[in-house]
């Protein structure tokens, strides 16, 4: 039972990570690796602000979260200007110094032996340790989430979003600003991955810096391929059908020492097969 | 002095991402897609190689075997991956996903077969030194200096004087008047991505020579080498060239000042610079 | 007093060619003016330095007594001028109505905050924005199509939909890559129709045309681009009687 619940906590936590990749490489269309290193950034600031000052739990996540929007915003305001060949680039720039600050900074982070300690998330006197008392936060959570892309995507900006997806130039031509409808969808991105680390800081009770890395990056990538692009539906499916993929592989006999390599292996080709054969995901629009 | 080791230690790094650049620039300029699986045929090359050495070939027949596999590996990703998903109307951040998918695939499965443990060619000639102009540089160091100059003439008598090449440098320059006039763009995409990862085969051993080999070395090679082709100037094989001489020179100098796992720092600095200020890179195609 | 629209010395070079040579004319208020010029004049260039789309060499566009020199695609829109391609640029897999809400200046909820917060305001909003796009619609004979995907759209309906969307903008004066091309019969007489109303209503009309029955029958002035320069002006009837144009027109040199 308590391994449903983990199972389901965490699938929820990554419904966050998945509206958040959605929304930045399904609907803006950005090609982003550098996902994980926002959740990570959320995560890392979200256990600090916890371990090291008297912030209550609602406001961590939330000053983690505005970090993630800022930072989010800082990466795509000057790429987006650019070109999108530019923010490939960017973006795995960014992921490879994440990892890099989360793996040697041992002073902030904790380096490559991460954060131990992370405390339950507190709200209103209420302690949240067990997964069973977790659900309900991670519940709360990912309806929060889901609500406020399903407001964004019915209200004028998604069609703002949906119209840039379709002719750029076109929207730049009716006086819409295509960079800034752009750069706000990347900072809502921003919000849902980081509180999405503060969650699972505090679930998890300690910060790795493995769960952020190019690895991770890919996997949310999948996350949003497998589900769906650009609906909400796709966003909740992906997390729930690939965190029980490792359960499955774990039925057949693969030896340990290649396991995460045959994970990251079958995420590999779940890509390349979904684009050849089905680029809208199981519930979602063509990419 | 230590300066001047790390500015000869650049350059000789710098050769070798000269290589990856110039690589890489080929297949960018001409397909306008930006590659991401480069990464993972320079991973592969070398440990072809590797397989090779320890089934017994010569070293030279070694490197050839790797660079017509990766040459061949090439091909068969625009061929069978990017042209088909091209033909299907697949749009650029499709492609890309897809690139990234194979580039995953490629580099686990080395990991799967050849464990994530840094594996070692274990060729003692290659640390074997000369003192030249008062520097001490190993025969790696050497071999790696000599194939980069190497690459770069032969990247630049290919794109300027064969017929293949000028065809590649239509097709890069204007890719719709290519395909309605018989420069069979598909064919010259192809040929490109061929060569230029038959060229990155030598980084891609010459490289592990010194360090040893790893599935995933190649992501932060390939991200330093597509700023040095970024920042060159797409379209200019001399700027890619130059640049990563410059990155890699910067890159070591840093060391002075700071340590070792910060330098993709200055790497990507550096981008963030040309990126604010001068978008369209140092030279044109 | 400034014309209304006023271009001067418009000059743009792209590698070898010279797209614009310092061209120079303009546009009266409330006016139907048609540009015409043989293929590669250069009228779509001056469409797109009009709007900010393209930064010319030298020159100056004024409207209103305004400079635009420099300003960016949206500002101008913001300023009360609106363009339409050659090639449409609908946005195909979206209804025709949403293609007017496109181009509608009402900013409510179009950014997230908006959108999250106040999920009540902007609903109310785009009820009174989808009531308003009808309308617009109706002015253009498209209302029975509002729900129709623009693939689904005839050719007649998308390039009614093209000005539809554009009037949306509330721009005074509106620039017309070649509305009418690609029509005949009923859809060109509807789209001749719409622009004469559009005038009467106090639009200006600045109209990219190759149809010489078009320009007789709507245009009060007519402009000849030729090479990017503005080789002729005047009413259509002298544009057109013109022998020396004509030879330019069908493909004579100068």
């Amino acid at each position: 039972m308590d391994f449903l619940t983990t199972y389901i906590v965490l699938a929820e936590i990554y419904v966050l990570l998945g509206l958040s990749t959605n929304l930045l490489v399904g609907i803006v269309g950005i090609f982003s690796v550098s996902q994980a290193a926002v959740f990570g950034v959320g995560a890392y600031l979200t256990a600090f602000l916890l371990m090291h000052t008297a912030l209550p739990f609602p406001v961590a996540v939330l000053l983690a979260a505005a970090l993630c929007v800022g930072l989010n915003i800082l990466v795509t305001l000057p790429s987006l200007r650019v070109s999108g060949d530019y923010f490939v680039v960017t973006s795995f720039g960014i992921q490879l110094l994440a990892t890099a600050v989360f793996t040697n900074w041992t002073g902030g982070t904790g380096g490559a032996n991460g954060l131990p300690g992370v405390p339950a998330p507190m709200i209103l006197g209420h302690e949240f340790l067990e997964p069973t008392e977790f659900i309900a936060l991670t519940t709360i959570g990912m309806g929060l989430g889901c609500l406020c892309f399903w407001l964004m995507m019915r209200a004028p900006f998604g069609a703002l979003l949906r119209a840039i997806r379709e002719d750029e130039l076109a929207v730049a031509a009716l006086g819409k600003s295509v960079l800034g409808a752009k750069v706000s969808a990347a900072a809502l991105a921003g919000a849902f991955a980081g509180s999405a680390g503060g969650l699972y800081a505090t679930f998890l009770s300690f910060v790795d810096p493995s769960s952020f890395d190019l690895d991770a990056s890919i996997f949310l990538l999948t996350m949003v391929v497998v589900g769906g692009a650009r609906t909400l539906a796709g966003s909740v499916l992906g997390p729930f059908v690939l965190l029980a993929l490792p359960q499955i592989l774990a039925l057949i006999d693969i030896p340990t020492s290649i396991a995460a390599a045959a994970r990251q292996l079958i995420y590999g080709l779940l890509l390349i097969v979904f684009m050849l054969f089905r680029p809208q995901g199981l519930l979602g629009e063509k990419l | 002095m230590l300066w001047l080791n790390l500015l000869l230690n650049g350059l000789v790094w710098g050769c070798a991402l000269g290589m990856v650049a110039v690589s890489f620039s080929l297949i960018f300029a001409t397909t306008r897609f930006f590659h991401v699986a480069h990464a993972a045929v320079y991973g592969l090359g070398g440990y072809v190689a590797w397989s090779a050495l320890k089934h017994g070939l010569p070293e030279w027949a070694a490197l050839l075997v790797g660079i017509v596999a990766c040459g061949a590996v090439g091909a068969l990703i625009q061929k069978l991956l990017y042209e088909r998903l091209d033909r299907s109307g697949a749009t650029h951040l499709v492609i890309l996903i897809a690139s990234l998918g194979l580039s995953a695939v490629i580099q686990n499965s080395l990991a799967a077969v050849y464990t994530s443990n840094v594996l070692q060619y274990g060729l003692p000639w290659g640390n074997r030194t000369t003192v030249i102009g008062g520097a001490l540089l190993t025969n790696t160091q050497m071999l790696t200096v000599g194939f980069g100059i190497l690459s770069y003439l032969g990247a630049m008598w290919f794109a300027h004087r064969t017929v293949l090449g000028k065809r590649m440098r239509a097709v890069a320059s204007n890719p719709f008047l290519a395909e309605i006039t018989r420069l069979q763009p598909r064919q010259v995409h192809i040929a490109v991505m061929a060569i230029g990862s038959a060229l990155v085969c030598i980084p891609g051993v010459l490289v592990p020579l010194d360090l040893g080999l790893q599935p995933f070395g190649g992501v932060p090679i390939l991200l330093t080498a597509t700023i040095a082709v970024i920042a060159g100037g797409v379209g200019s094989i001399s700027g890619a060239f130059v640049l990563a001489l410059v990155i890699a020179v910067l890159q070591n100098l840093s060391l002075l000042v700071m340590p070792g796992e910060w330098s993709i720092g200055i790497t990507f600095g550096i981008f963030v610079i040309f990126m604010l200020f001068r978008p369209r890179g140092l030279f044109t195609g | 007093m400034s014309a209304y629209l006023q271009v001067s010395g418009l000059n743009k070079r792209f590698g070898g060619l010279q797209a614009l040579r310092d061209c120079s004319f303009t546009v009266g208020q409330g006016r139907i003016t048609c540009l015409v010029g043989p293929n590669g004049a250069g009228k779509t260039t001056i469409f797109n330095a009009i709007t900010g789309f393209l930064v010319p060499d030298t020159g100056h566009v004024e409207f209103q007594g305004r400079s635009l020199d420099g300003q960016s695609p949206q500002q101008i829109v913001r300023h009360g001028i609106a363009r339409t391609f050659q090639n449409l640029r609908l946005f195909a897999d979206l209804t025709a109505r949403d293609n007017v809400l496109a181009g509608m200046q009402d900013h409510v909820g179009e950014g997230p905050l908006g959108a999250i917060f106040r999920p009540f305001h902007t609903a109310r909003a785009l009820a009174g924005k989808r009531d308003a796009a009808m309308a617009v619609l109706a002015h253009v004979g498209l209302e029975d199509r509002a729900d129709a995907l623009v693939r689904n759209l005839s050719y007649g309906e998308q390039k009614l939909l093209c000005i539809a969307r554009i009037l949306a903008t509330g721009a005074e004066l509106l620039l017309l890559d070649e509305p009418t091309s690609g029509l005949s019969g009923a859809a060109l007489t509807e789209v001749m129709a719409l622009l004469r109303r559009l005038q009467s209503e106090g639009k200006t009309l600045l109209v990219v045309e190759h149809n010489t029955r078009v320009v007789q029958q709507i245009a009060d002035d007519v402009l000849f681009l030729h090479h990017g320069h503005l080789l002729a002006h005047g009413s259509p009837a002298e544009i057109i009687a013109d022998p020396k144009l004509a030879e330019i027109y069908f493909g004579g040199t100068l």
